[in-house]
């Protein structure tokens, strides 16, 4: 039952709440990121997206601190995706992290699959299929002047000339398109396995399907060219 | 040395300190209580744990009681009160009062060490209905309950599942008359708050305040450690009226810092009382004539400079006489009180007026 | 507010007695090395020492940080590789002109923490393996990891936090490690490439070829270099008193510009994560509203200079929608390592690849005394040369010829 008469996602039942609540407190970093709160608003005044968002730190500080499992659920839908994770927020005196509990929170929405988080991270979903397959996050071939319009004429001009201006660059690794730098075989290999062995894919899997099925078909082939099986990589930290 | 005794009116932890430390530097102390029992409000308010060391109230008083007690400079006069005085000190002749007359005694100076009383929650212009609702008790009435260490629902004997404290109830507060802030209720809430969170750990404990006032240390000893180990709810914002809601109390409030409404179903509500001058030291300031301060506490000279020493020479205040203090206040001034005390009368026999 | 014609200047002559802070008693956090050489001594792991020859640097709470001189392994920055290639492109050619040893991998991931801290899509595990991955890469060639991304160097110190401080983590690490067949390896410093500057900034000045004295610079200090994990940042008594970062700006002042100051400088630049990818509206408001308006209007400056990738992206590309609706924009955005490599003479296109870049630095340029013409003309040559299949890619030799 909230404390707030003007509370939302009441019809949610408190025990799935509670389950994310627990989920976020029994998260390794938790007691690093959390103190106590008295809500001097250092880090709401320290925080770009206080400035153009419904959007407060300190919020998250002061309803974590009391524990609020109704209100941290709102928290958890309407305002994990506003932050800037730039750390601003830092400076607290009771030395919390509000930025860190955000981290956690997004975790937890994401692991549980939260519409919210999908909704939140639609657009976003083939960056994760950039960095998760390729090892870089943005590649030059994302610079098209219908992804970025806003970013002006360059942006036109550097897709025109992709090719032949990245071939215009000394260092050898940068010679690339599709990839930030040319990263070896060996190294997404690696990567690859990375993921499996702390089960990043099945949290793709909760998110976005559509990109789990791709991601896991690119990796088992590369895997599998390398005499590697896919499913000889279990999940380690579900032991 | 001589031999006039100093008079200390109050047989609270100030007025214990005070005793104490008379006859330590060989003075004679004549010491007047009231009632039947030493310790003053620690014990006749039956506290439990003190604010901030948690250490039991019993023991502590015990400890001071037990310091003056057998000393043949001690001279302790129990059930008896200060009803008159004549002349000017260090010649002052006070009359005592007991149930078997009354009595002149020559005093060289006088302690005024009558303290404070609780502010009744009839009086407030809130509607906390105090007196209307079995299950809103004041931090006194809780304090008796832990003591006893029966912590429970009044009107149905069980654990509470949700309670609060509402806190400067009869503090800060013009339409009341009390603009004063009582100083230890912050702390003493807490305090509280972390007993009720030790012994029932499923219980949500909420404290409302106007603004957390935890100087020193009882700041990251009282207040941080309610919040961060006991995951007291602070929350800023004064609940503005009590009503019942079948066997629960509704509390209804602003969240301030979160700008949104509340209405919280309580088993519990623990109004933080404060203090005013106890009956005892609108009296005192009386019979010795000594001016009052604009709040209606014993007023000192000298400003902070000078907290013990009242308008009148010779007479001296220590503790919540003098206006709203803690413990450490209290004793701090009980011997503040004695140095002074002392030197006067040090003074007037070296320099006979 | 009024427009300043003079830029404030991040020095001022006090107007009251002399202060000067001096920091008495012991540093507030643990030292981390202390902690890794312990882990190291039980056996858990490997720690990379830092290899001479050592330049020393002061850091927040006064503790000294070891930044190696060269035999670095350069771990690339995917924005700067992806979208600002002239920024690692610089990082490369300063090396190169001061004869250092140095090494680009192609075995080197991302630290995947753009992804991490935007979509929240990993965890922890996942993360530090990540990390010691690259960190034991780095061992086995032979290399001192030397990070270009700022965020990779913040979020690679929050690793070294989380991995000091639980041994279940460390377990997990371990158990990844070993199904890699690699060895837990953790480098006695993360150090950050524009510390590597800093450090160097004298011997840049030395070999300075271009006159910097008429040019007005603003600073922005990147959030993931002296917020995320605050004590190992460089901070130098000699530059705002020991207060604020001296990143960045020690290199501005020993190139003989004027770094100058504005009252939004603490801010963070907009850049968000997943802001800049799929809420550009917000990244775009708070760019330009709260930093580069505000520069323009406090100092207008030459040119901004910060030293991480997505801020660089940030402050750059979002002025050309506000320019677009007349606002008071307008700054050339550079890296320290793109002013420091122009500074010594660097090529504007073939090495710095300035035409990357969203605002019009060509006013910069020429009073920096560049001839931009020209050398584009020169770098389109490459390009053409490079297109019609004479040239396979622009060499180091090509990009230096004159």
């Amino acid at each position: 039952m909230s404390i707030y008469t003007d509370a939302k996602y009441m019809d949610v039942p408190y025990e799935e709440k509670l389950k994310l609540f627990k989920e976020v407190k029994d998260d390794m970093r938790y007691d690093h990121n959390l103190y106590g709160c008295y809500e001097c608003g250092i880090c709401v005044a320290a925080c770009p997206s206080a400035r153009f968002y419904d959007f407060s730190p300190r919020v998250f500080a002061q309803i974590m601190a009391r524990e609020d499992v109704d209100t941290f659920y709102e928290l958890l839908n309407d305002n994990v995706w506003d932050c800037s994770q730039c750390y601003s927020c830092t400076r607290c005196p009771r030395q919390n992290n509000p930025g860190g509990i955000i981290l956690m929170m997004r975790d937890a929405a994401v692991r549980a699959g939260l519409q919210s988080a999908k909704d939140a991270l639609r657009a976003y979903s083939r960056i994760i299929y950039k960095v998760m397959s390729t090892g870089t996050q943005v590649a030059p071939d994302m610079l098209q002047p219908d992804f970025f319009p806003d970013w002006g004429t360059d942006v036109k001009a550097v897709a025109e000339n992709l090719d032949v201006w990245r071939r215009a660059i000394p260092p050898e690794t940068l010679h690339t398109t599709e990839l930030a730098w040319d990263v070896s075989e060996k190294t997404r290999l690696e990567l690859y396995m990375i993921w499996k062995l702390t089960g990043n894919l099945e949290l793709i899997e909760g998110i976005d399907e559509g990109i789990y099925m791709i991601l896991e078909e690119v990796m088992e082939e590369l895997l599998d060219d390398n005499g590697y099986d896919i499913d000889d990589f279990e999940n380690i930290l579900e032991d | 040395m001589s031999n006039k005794p100093i008079l200390v009116i109050g047989g609270g932890p100030a007025g214990l300190e005070a005793t104490r430390g008379i006859a330590d530097l060989g003075y004679n102390a004549i010491l007047v209580d009231k009632s039947d029992v030493l310790g003053g409000n620690p014990i006749s308010a039956n506290y439990a744990a003190l604010t901030p060391d948690m250490r039991s109230a019993e023991e502590a008083m015990a400890e001071m009681v037990d310091a003056i007690t057998d000393n043949p400079l001690v001279d302790i006069r129990m059930n008896t009160t200060v009803v008159g005085s004549e002349g000017d000190a260090p010649n002052l002749k006070v009359t005592l009062q007991n149930e078997s007359g009354e009595e002149v005694v020559d005093a060289g100076s006088v302690i005024v060490s009558t303290g404070f009383q609780h502010f009744d929650p009839g009086k407030e212009t809130q509607m906390y209905g105090y007196y209307e609702h079995d299950d809103v008790i004041t931090i006194v009435d809780a304090e008796k309950m832990l003591k006893d260490d029966n912590f429970v629902v009044p009107s149905s004997g069980k654990k509470p599942e949700q309670i609060c404290f509402i806190q400067c109830v009869g503090s800060r507060d013009r339409q009341i008359g009390n603009q004063w802030c009582s100083k230890v209720c912050c702390g003493i809430a807490s305090k509280q708050a972390i007993e009720i969170r030790d012994i029932l750990p499923e219980t949500r404990v909420f404290i409302f305040y106007i603004d957390m006032r935890m100087y020193g240390f009882w700041e990251d000893e009282i207040y941080w450690k309610a919040q961060e180990e006991k995951n007291v709810n602070y929350i800023r914002g004064i609940v503005t009226e009590i009503t019942k809601r079948g066997d629960k109390l509704l509390v209804k409030g602003e969240d301030t810092t979160m700008g949104r409404p509340m209405e919280i179903p309580m088993d519990m509500v623990v109004l933080s009382v404060g203090m005013e001058p106890s009956e005892g030291t609108t009296q005192m300031a009386d019979t010795f004539k000594l001016p009052l301060e604009s709040h209606g506490f014993i007023g000192t000279t000298g400003g902070a400079l000078n907290t013990v020493q009242t308008k009148v020479p010779g007479v001296f205040v220590a503790g919540a006489a003098a206006g709203p203090a803690d413990l450490e206040d209290s004793i701090s001034m009980g011997g503040a009180a004695v140095m002074k005390a002392c030197a006067f009368l040090r003074k007037s026999e070296l320099q006979p007026a | 507010m009024s427009v300043t014609t003079q830029a404030p200047a991040v020095h001022t002559e006090s107007k009251v007695p002399l202060k000067e802070f001096v920091r008495k008693g012991e540093p507030p956090t643990e030292d981390y090395r202390e902690k890794l050489f312990e882990l190291e001594a039980k056996g858990e792991l490997e720690v990379q020492r830092v290899p001479e020859p050592i330049m020393e640097v002061e850091t927040k709470y006064g503790r000294k940080k070891k930044i190696p001189v060269e035999h670095t392994w350069h771990h690339k920055s995917c924005g700067q590789c992806g979208h600002i290639p002239g920024y690692s492109t610089s990082i490369f050619w300063l090396h190169r002109q001061f004869g250092l040893d140095y090494f680009d991998p192609k075995d080197q991931s991302s630290c995947t923490a753009w992804n991490y801290y935007a979509s929240s899509t990993s965890n922890s595990a996942a993360q530090a393996a990540i990390a010691v991955r690259n960190f034991a890469q780095a061992k086995l060639d032979g290399y001192f990891p030397l990070i270009h991304c700022g965020t990779s160097f913040g979020h690679y110190k929050e690793t070294r936090e989380e991995i000091i401080h639980h041994p279940e983590l460390r377990d997990q690490v371990r158990r990844i490690m070993d199904r890699l067949k690699m060895p837990f390896v953790f480098p006695e410093e993360i150090v950050h490439y524009s510390e590597w500057i800093h450090a160097m900034r004298h011997r840049i000045a030395e070999r300075q070829t271009l006159d910097f004295s008429n040019i007005v610079s603003t600073v922005h200090p990147a959030c993931h270099y002296h917020k995320l994990v605050v004590e190992d940042a460089i901070y130098d008594r000699e530059l705002y008193d020991g207060q604020r970062t001296a990143i960045v700006t020690g290199l501005v002042e020993a190139l003989g510009a004027k770094a100058a100051d504005y009252s939004t400088w603490h801010d963070c630049c907009g850049f968000g994560f997943r802001h800049i990818l799929v809420s550009r509206d917000f990244s775009r408001s708070f760019a330009t509203i709260r930093k580069i308006e505000r520069m323009k209007e406090e100092a207008d400056p030459d040119v901004t200079i910060t030293h991480d990738t997505g801020c660089v992206t940030t402050l750059d590309k979002s002025q050309f929608a506000a320019q677009a609706h007349g606002r008071n924009v307008g700054i050339p955005v550079l890296s320290d390592a793109q002013f420091a490599a122009l500074a010594m003479g660097a090529h504007p296109y073939n090495v710095c690849q300035l035409h990357w870049h969203g605002v019009d630095n060509k006013p910069l340029l020429e009073k920096m005394g560049i001839d931009h013409k020209k050398a584009w003309e020169e770098f389109e040559t490459i390009a053409e040369r490079i297109e019609s299949g004479e040239l396979d890619f622009m060499t180091w030799e090509d990009a230096d010829v004159k």
